[in-house]
């Protein structure tokens, strides 16, 4: 039962990083193109550009929520390749808890960055 | 007394990669896992460079993003786009699948029969085809904004 529920929110983000990574991706690099439908974006890999998206919040939230997201569709799917291997009832504890830990530290460490810069 | 063994189907890892006597949409699967390690890799290093790389200032970041617009990295970057291009329209078809949808009414089973699961081909030939048009789109700007 614990594994539908898994799967199913499997489901949901998948839904929530084609929104979200769609709009990162246009914006990263659809630059040419945007620029024919007449919205200009500068150089957005530039200092200046990267530290303006970063002093806004709404920026911010976004990306940190993209990252819950992501990180949670990454992760679980990565869990689900290597649980097809079949392994004992004690390394699929193992490979959980490892996968949950790393889970852990990379959001609160990766979502940390973008809180500091907003004062940068 | 004889004794009756079970079928071997264990494939271990290589079920991983062989799909047997299957059709389009198991090699898909392939590709779907293949794609998902993939963008996973590029994950790991796009959150190292975001944020390690990042909070140590203007001079960091900018030795950074000119190691990274050399064209090598450039192609890896295309390469990260399709790959994420073609897992999202394949997982989208496959939640959509998954809940019902493209496959059609079940018919019941009375001669000539209806094969209801072969409905879903054409969503795949055009789950493809939107793939290859925006891997067109966005290599024409990879290609236009320079490498």
């Amino acid at each position: 039962m614990r594994n539908t529920y898994l799967w199913f929110l499997q489901l949901v983000t998948g839904i929530l990083i084609a929104v979200l990574l769609g709009v990162h991706m246009v914006l990263m690099h659809l630059d040419a193109i945007l620029g024919f439908f007449g919205v200009y974006v500068n150089d957005v890999t530039s200092w200046g550009s990267m530290i303006e998206r970063s002093r806004q919040g709404i920026w911010a939230g976004l990306y940190i929520a993209l990252l819950a997201v992501v990180l949670y569709h990454a992760l679980n799917g990565l869990r689900n390749v290597i649980l097809e291997l079949t392994p004992s009832a004690r390394t699929e504890r193992v490979v959980t808890w490892a996968i949950v830990a790393f889970g852990i530290v990379a959001f609160v460490w990766c979502s940390y960055v973008p809180i500091a810069l907003l004062s940068a | 007394m004889r004794q009756i063994q079970p079928r071997r189907n264990y494939l271990g890892a290589v079920g991983w990669l062989w799909a047997g006597n299957y059709k389009l949409e198991r090699y898909l699967y392939i590709l779907h896992r293949i794609t998902g390690l993939g963008i996973l890799l590029f994950l790991l290093l796009h959150l190292m460079m975001t944020t390690v790389f990042r909070i140590q200032g203007q001079d960091v970041w900018e030795t950074t993003m000119s190691i990274l617009h050399n064209p090598w990295f450039k192609i890896g970057e295309y390469l990260v786009v399709i790959a994420f291009v073609y897992h999202a329209l394949n997982g989208l078809r496959l939640i959509l699948q998954e809940l019902g949808f493209l496959m059609g009414r079940p018919t019941p089973p009375i001669y000539p029969y209806r094969d209801s699961l072969r409905k879903k081909r054409p969503w795949t030939i055009a789950m493809i085809a939107v793939v290859v048009i925006l891997a067109l789109v966005f290599f024409y700007d990879f290609v236009a904004g320079g490498w």
